[in-house]
């Protein structure tokens, strides 16, 4: 056996925790761990920059349940990584990120691309490590993943010192295989699960949301088993879109500030609400005191109890992970005759509503008409990534994922930049399927450096570039709410995307007129490369519906007919 | 007041930066290093509403410190 270093030991401890591949970008005092690399079997996806490192290490967790690894330098690498730490706390992705820090015996003293990161991340992870010999490797290893994927999932960082890393162990041995386990995890009680079965038999108007929590607890499956026995109507937020099935007639649609009027509609209406793995975000509530206003149970299940009250009172709490819940859930109605929802459901659905848009004008391309096109062509296992804007709430409010782990988007966070590298992470993990990033052209121009990366590391990623050269959804609200003082949003001095695409090595190609594209999908869907498709589209197209922001489903704004 | 152990002993300063964050102030704040672990003291003032919403973040604080020591 011979010896290893410490950055050995960290690639061996990563692959002895189901790590295939890390996304990452090299550096001063990360070099002993990129040295290790050189000959290890450990993948490495070098970006081109950090914060693509870590958003993509997000789309690889979003898209597999798994935890994603980031890696990067000390200094500048490490705060690059910032955004996409918070990005992962926000939506509760597991992500560990590995930081290269100065030597220990130099830290404190401003040390070149020396930065405290264990305090700039502390409010923003789960927990930091710093660790600060190479006896603390593994278990520091261990620790961060446990509690990156346990409970509620979130960034975990892991700073290790340049000097740690070159020290050779003490004892040589073999990397270990020790498999995770967490704590135990809270079970929604007896009392709880029987209260919330007198709820629903007590309802004239239940309905169902599903919540982000569905895809970390794996419940998409049970959800679904139980919203055909409960009958009721079903609506989403936007990471709970997948959880239903995107084809059963009780699904609402998206709720929320761009939501489908229906399904606002009907949570407005609901005497019961079933809140399952979400968290009352305000761009779902509105104002708080008039969602749900109608509701006179409100049955909250999530596996954070500080989650419970935060925003909208809960009558009912089921604390446990979402999947365990709902499964005594539906053991519990099933030896109960629920009240037929039909006729409410039947109701609620609006079968008939289209999510109303804006005409383009001058024959220009209208966003919306691609994306309906394009979602039309996806195979049912695409995965689709999102960046930041109007594109983001077009893609949520059209979207048919058929699970939520083929819907990836910055939810909680909005951060811009994400949907490329997302997709990166996303297509890293899934070879074989269809891959498709929308953005605009704000987002894109965040991360168009990482053309570089699919072109290094052949990835077949799809990029539907929605062009308004405008800072769209900034622009929209300025038109709405600012009185159409369109300040630092116009992009007119756009560039060439497509001979940008190419300049990389990307093939591209360019709509500007409806006609063309559903060909130009359908071309984009066959190649067996990457491939960007610039679509120049109107430039004022709005997102509608739009309840405004701390209003309630009453004030919710459609386009002004022409 | 409320008296916890934890093991990070910089769980002081985040749930001091947690607490102004939800609009409340510290009225006392304590630590004291017992062998492997830290006894910390807290009390709070503040909307009622912030105070439990903050009582609720620490306890989920100290069950991932727990969690990251064992």
């Amino acid at each position: 056996m011979h010896t290893r270093t410490g950055a050995a030991i960290v690639l061996d401890t990563l692959e002895s925790l189901g790590v295939e591949t890390v996304f990452g970008y090299p550096g001063g005092a990360i070099m002993p761990l990129y040295d290790a690399l050189y000959d290890h079997r450990l993948a490495h996806v070098l970006v081109r920059h950090e914060a693509a490192a870590v958003f993509a290490a997000s789309g690889y967790a979003r898209s597999t349940g798994r935890p994603g690894v980031c890696v990067a330098t000390s200094g500048p690498g490490a705060t690059n990584l910032i955004t996409g730490i918070v990005d992962a706390m926000m939506d509760n992705v597991p992500v560990v990120a590995l930081t290269g820090q100065v030597r220990t015996t130099v830290m404190g003293t401003d040390a070149f691309q020396e930065v405290d990161v264990a305090a700039l991340t502390h409010q923003v992870t789960k927990r930091n490590i710093v660790v600060r010999s190479i006896e603390e490797l593994e278990p520091a290893l261990h620790a961060a993943f446990r509690l990156a994927t346990g409970s509620r999932p979130g960034p975990v960082l892991v700073d290790l010192p340049t000097d740690v890393l070159r020290a050779p162990e003490a004892e040589p041995r073999g990397a270990g295989n020790e498999s995770l386990t967490s704590r135990e995890r809270p079970h929604a009680t007896a009392e709880a699960l029987d209260a919330a079965v007198a709820a629903l038999l007590r309802a004239k108007r239940p309905v169902l949301i599903a919540g982000g929590g569905a895809r970390w607890s794996g419940a998409t499956e049970i959800f679904r088993s139980l919203a055909a026995r409960i009958g009721a109507p079903v609506v989403a937020t936007l990471h709970g879109l997948g959880c239903p099935d995107p084809d059963d007639p009780a699904f609402l649609g998206m709720l929320g500030m761009h939501g489908w009027k229906r399904a606002n509609h009907a949570v407005a209406k609901a005497d019961v609400i079933f809140a399952l793995g979400m968290r009352f975000d305000d761009r779902v509530t509105g104002d708080p005191a008039k969602f749900a206003r109608n509701a006179h149970t409100v049955v909250h299940a999530d596996i954070d109890a500080a989650e419970f009250d935060k925003i909208v009172h809960a009558h009912v709490k089921l604390h446990g992970d979402l999947r365990e819940t709902l499964v005594a859930l539906d053991h519990r109605l099933a030896r109960v005759t629920l009240p037929s929802f039909a006729r409410w459901r039947e109701s609620a659905s609006e079968p008939h509503e289209r999510l109303p848009r804006d005409e383009a004008r001058d024959e220009h391309l209208s966003a919306t008409d691609v994306l309906d096109a394009l979602f039309a062509a996806l195979p049912g296992d695409a995965i689709v990534t999102t960046d930041v804007g109007q594109h983001q709430m077009w893609a949520a409010q059209r979207v048919r994922a058929s699970h939520p782990n083929h819907f990836l988007t910055s939810g909680g966070l909005g951060s811009m930049g994400f949907g490329l590298p997302a997709a990166i992470g996303a297509q890293v993990a899934h070879p074989g399927r269809t891959v498709v990033a929308i953005v605009g052209d704000g987002g894109f121009q965040m991360s168009l450096a990482e053309l570089a990366t699919l072109r290094r590391h052949d990835l077949p990623v799809k990029i539907v570039l929605l062009d308004n050269r405008n800072l769209g959804m900034v622009r929209q609200w300025q038109e709405l709410f600012y009185n159409a003082r369109y300040s630092a949003t116009a992009l007119p001095d756009n560039p060439e995307f497509t001979t940008i695409a190419r300049a990389y090595g990307i093939e591209s190609r360019l709509v500007d007129h409806a006609g063309a594209v559903p060909d130009a999908i359908a071309r984009m869907l066959e190649a067996p490369g990457p491939l960007l498709l610039h679509c120049a589209c109107y430039p004022h197209e709005n997102v509608w519906p739009i309840i405004p922001s701390g209003k309630s489903v009453d004030d919710l704004m459609e386009p002004v007919p022409a | 007041m409320r008296t916890v152990t934890a093991y990070d002993g910089r769980l002081l300063a985040r749930i001091i930066h947690l607490a102004h964050r939800f609009g409340c102030t510290y009225t006392r704040a304590a630590s004291e290093r017992t062998g492997v672990a830290y006894r910390m003291e807290f009390a709070f003032a503040g909307p009622s509403d912030a105070l439990r919403r903050l009582d609720a973040q620490i306890t989920k604080l100290l069950d991932d410190d727990k969690e990251t020591m064992e």
